[in-house]
């Protein structure tokens, strides 16, 4: 389990946050969870190796498009609920249906 | 035609397989499984038909001969078959970490990953047999030392058991299910490189040499251990289904089970759908029983059949398994299953339910769930998908005269066991309905089979459930819905986050449902409609199970005058039947091959022991009542 990359969020610069999700993707395996914090979002391949963006916790609107970038299986209307356990964790495994966005 | 006098046998090393990766046997080497049928030879048949489909050569060389013309396919032939060029990723074993838990091996869709118990003694001699020292101690460090086959069998027996995890290069297809199962991090997946798939191909080569596992390693009541056993590889790799195929591990284990007990002396009568094409694929045959498939709509028909003259042959203890998705069982050939049913024929169904036609490309069936995006109720403006409620195969099995009827999943992996074990005993019809995913139709990625099935019961989506007309007169004595989480309530609270999950959260983990959720995530109208379809359904098997209306040990407590007579000490028992001092969180002692672990009862309902070594073990409260009466749990 390894720590790849980080990045540090910036209020008002969502595009390079996204930027970096997108850039960074190629570098894990298949994305398995996200781990949401009150400061930080962890994105988990399924070897346990992880990006992370740091000053982005659940509290943050910006959060919402972060983690849909990725897929992430969340409920936007709790998304920035408070909770009494260090973060949130959420699936990535949804894909589109009828393999549109396979390539065989 | 090609001529292959001059060629070394496929099941020997050549060219194209120097480390002999693809050959016949799972864990140890095999001959050509053959055939005493006079239309079939089975080594023409391998080595002129099937490598010219290996070379590429088929289309333009192989004549129109009576093979092709016959459409018969010899037994394992899947096995010569090379998937080791078609993923980017392989996984590698981390032995330091690994419990041997073996749920890596189990829910595998291609038989592609495997595991062998040697005793310290047995395995240095063997190890001995590897001529090159730098290619012994590469494959002397794969192999590990967990606790519950080394520390354990090493105080009951004097040595320790070796365990090894690994990986057919050549059945692999990358899906990462192995990984995504492993709770121990001892997989991860790796690039295919050069220098890796050498290594990998090697030592597939030195464990297939190594010799079978040692029995004294293999506890028969751990039923995941299973397939550390030749014979329970009934499905072998090599079928054409996709990556991460959840019917694929589905098959798997249906003929692990059986071949525990059976071997290959049994029988397959598939109906027409994903499973009959992945598994026929011609010239590739994944099966080493029996198989035949006829049309989509009579496969138990043609299973009732079998059965009548396999009995005229004497043959009346060989089991018949007729296999077939959710559009061959509950939509087709419905009324052929309802005969079967009826006549209370001793043939056995295993229903692979996908939700939907999966071959054909994913149009809805009667068994898709409330508001599925599927062709045929394709979510627009005017129709927000499927608007019919699903069929419920199994209640309506449950009404036939004396059928054993069960819902399972490969997730929950003691409960599937114990379904096909218990329909085999069962003298007469039985129908075990399997929660399988498509990824495809399904949206979800290839390594979530085992994630989203257990899900799919978390959400009361797919409840599971054993119906056991020995078990009573009643349908409230037959019916157990034991392995459900929180089987009294309507939902199941998820106890590490709190949150109180239901059918909308399934829908929002798969790709099926996207279109019902709109930018802020509010489900439709119809996904709402759909919840509450699912939670009637989970009632009326709450109903079904004398469970609905059933107060809560609490709320249920009687004044002292109510209270019947205290009965014995040795007798007395809490309400799911376990001895008392047997309740959730209880610390227990877990004895097995002559050494004990602690641990706890971490759950009821259902049944887990964590143990401290880290060993998680699922089982059915049945079980978990003989082994508190044999001794093997105990209260610390």
């Amino acid at each position: 389990m390894a720590l790849r990359a980080t990045h540090i969020y910036e209020t008002g610069q969502l595009q390079a946050a996204l930027d970096f999700f997108k850039r960074m993707r190629s570098e894990l395996s298949t994305l398995r969870k996200c781990r949401v914090w009150t400061d930080k979002v962890q994105v988990f391949d399924v070897n346990g190796d992880y990006f992370e963006i740091r000053a982005l916790g659940y509290p943050d609107p910006d959060v919402l498009t972060a983690l849909k970038s990725i897929n992430t299986v969340f409920n936007p209307e709790r998304i920035h609920e408070s909770v009494d356990r260090p973060y949130k964790e959420f699936k990535t495994g949804r894909r589109h249906p009828w393999a549109e966005d396979r390539v065989m | 035609m090609a001529s292959v006098s001059d060629q070394p046998s496929l099941n020997d090393a050549n060219d194209r397989d120097p480390y002999n990766n693809n050959c016949y046997g799972t864990l140890e080497d095999a001959e050509y499984k053959l055939a005493e049928l006079p239309v079939l030879d089975v080594h023409d048949f391998n080595e002129r038909i099937i490598r010219s489909y290996e070379d590429g050569t088929a289309e333009k060389q192989l004549p129109a001969d009576l093979s092709v013309a016959r459409s018969l396919v010899p037994a394992g032939t899947a096995t010569l078959r090379d998937f080791s060029y078609i993923a980017p990723e392989i996984p590698e074993y981390i032995p330091d970490k690994c419990t041997g838990c073996m749920d890596c091996v189990t829910l595998c869709p291609d038989t592609a990953i495997l595991g062998k118990v040697s005793g310290e003694n047995q395995w240095q001699e063997r190890l001995e047999k590897i001529a090159d020292p730098a290619e012994r101690e590469m494959f002397t460090e794969q192999w590990s030392e967990p606790r519950k086959y080394y520390d354990g069998p090493k105080k009951k027996l004097g040595e320790g058991g070796k365990f090894l995890i690994i990986i057919d290069p050549s059945k692999c297809k990358g899906c990462a299910e192995c990984v995504t199962v492993c709770d121990d991090d001892a997989l991860k997946m790796i690039p295919k490189t050069d220098e890796v798939m050498t290594t990998i191909r090697k030592s597939h080569r030195f464990f297939k040499e190594f010799g079978p596992t040692d029995e004294r390693y293999v506890n028969d009541n751990l039923l995941i251990d299973m397939m550390l056993k030749e014979q329970t590889h009934i499905y072998v790799g090599g079928a054409g289904s996709c990556a991460g195929c959840g019917e694929g591990s589905a098959l798997r284990m249906l003929c692990a089970a059986v071949g525990a007990k059976y071997k290959d002396d049994w029988g397959i009568v598939a109906a027409t759908g994903c499973n009959t094409v992945y598994t026929s694929t011609y010239p590739y045959n994944p099966y080493l029983v029996p198989w035949t498939n006829s049309l989509f709509e009579n496969a138990p028909a043609y299973a009732m059949g079998l059965r009548m003259r396999w009995n005229q042959k004497g043959w009346s203890e060989k089991p018949i398994w007729c296999i077939g998705g959710d559009g061959a069982m509950f939509d087709i050939g419905f009324q052929s299953l309802s005969r079967l049913l009826a006549a209370g024929m001793n043939v056995k169904v295993f229903v692979l339910d996908t939700q939907v036609y999966s071959n054909t490309g994913g149009q809805a069936s009667t068994s898709t769930f409330m508001g599925q995006n599927t062709k045929m109720s394709v979510h627009g403006k005017a129709v927000g998908g499927k608007t019919e409620r699903r069929k419920e195969i199994a209640q309506i099995a449950m009404m036939h005269p004396r059928t054993y009827v069960a819902q399972t999943t490969c997730a929950h992996v003691n409960h599937f066991y114990r379904c096909v074990l218990e329909a085999m005993e069962f003298d007469g019809p039985a129908v075990v309905c399997c929660y399988t995913t498509c990824q495809p139709e399904h949206g979800v990625a290839d390594n979530m089979a085992t994630d989203q099935a257990r899900l799919a019961v978390d959400t009361r989506a797919f409840p599971m459930l054993i119906y056991d007309p020995g078990k009573g007169e009643t349908i409230k004595e037959r019916l157990s819905l034991q392995g459900n989480p929180a089987a009294s309530e309507d939902w199941w609270t998820n106890p590490k986050t709190g949150d109180r999950v239901d059918f909308i959260d399934f829908c929002r983990s798969e790709g099926r449902f996207s279109k019902h959720f709109d930018r802020d995530g509010n489900p439709s109208e119809t996904l709402l409609q759909a919840n509450q379809e699912r939670l009637e359904n989970w009632k009326q098997l709450q109903e079904l199970a004398g469970m609905l209306g059933k107060k809560k040990p609490a709320a249920a407590k009687k004044s002292q005058s109510e209270k019947p007579a205290a009965k014995p000490a040795a007798t007395v028992r809490n309400g799911n039947g376990l001895p008392h001092g047997f309740a959730q969180g209880a610390k227990i002692t877990y004895t097995s091959g002559g050494s004990s672990v602690t641990g706890v009862l971490a759950s009821i309902e259902p049944v887990v022991l964590s143990l401290d070594d880290h060993t998680e073990i699922e089982v059915s409260l049945d079980v978990l009542r003989k082994a508190i009466a044999q001794g093997i749990v105990s209260k610390q």
